[in-house]
């Protein structure tokens, strides 16, 4: 039986492939990111973030009825482990794609590429949270 | 340390100890009722202190309730 806190991490993860996935859809079907201007991207940006969190409020509303009491229990020493090191994984994916966009990517590219690139990078480090969670409950951790 | 992985007794000591549940064990140790299925099912290693209330719990000494098992 999956754990409350591993249901939350699945939505999350659903929350966001749903809403970035659409953007990129949209995106590519406008001929790409660099075929945009910063104001209509970032606009873009704001609604799948808008409709992921949507979707992971509607969710975890749901979950939070079906799991009763469940939700309702603070993090015993699993739940704050498994968080911490999920973080850290995290941490290493947004310190890696600030560094690119940064440190390497101004000498290449600018503008749009750049902003689009920056958050990738905190989408993709927000992924890999939210993973590592739901396998560190799914898979066990040591 | 390789080849070999840390086992437990805590199912069959609960099941001694008038059937507790993982439940009620968990609530006497600290932790939730998935962290202690958790634990028996070898997916997460409690911590220290953990280890020795669960031991606490059923009056038996660490080694009785952790091993170390080969892989």
């Amino acid at each position: 039986m999956m754990a409350y806190r591993e249901k939350t991490a699945w939505l999350a993860i659903a929350g966001m492939v749903i809403g970035y996935g659409l953007l990129f859809a949209v995106a590519q079907v406008q001929g790409g990111i660099e075929a945009m201007t910063v104001q209509r991207f970032l606009l873009l940006f704001a609604i799948a973030s808008a409709v992921r969190v949507l979707i992971e409020l509607a969710g975890r509303f749901g979950l939070a009825r079906q799991a009763g009491v469940e939700a309702g229990v603070p993090a015993d020493e699993r739940d704050r482990a498994i968080a911490a090191r999920s973080a850290t994984f995290a941490y290493i994916v947004l310190l890696t794609g600030m560094i690119i966009v940064g440190m390497i990517m101004p000498f290449s590219a600018h503008g749009i590429a750049i902003v689009g690139a920056a958050l990738v990078a905190i989408v993709a480090a927000e992924l890999v949270r939210y993973l590592a969670i739901a396998l560190s409950y799914r898979l066990g951790w040591q | 340390m390789s080849g070999r992985r840390l086992t437990n007794v805590i199912r069959t000591l609960r099941f001694h100890a008038g059937e507790m549940t993982q439940g009620e064990l968990g609530e006497k140790i600290g932790v939730t009722r998935q962290t202690v299925a958790a634990i028996e099912q070898g997916k997460y290693s409690p911590t220290l202190e953990t280890a020795f209330r669960i031991a606490d719990v059923f009056e038996v000494p660490l080694e009785q309730v952790f091993s170390w098992a080969e892989e």
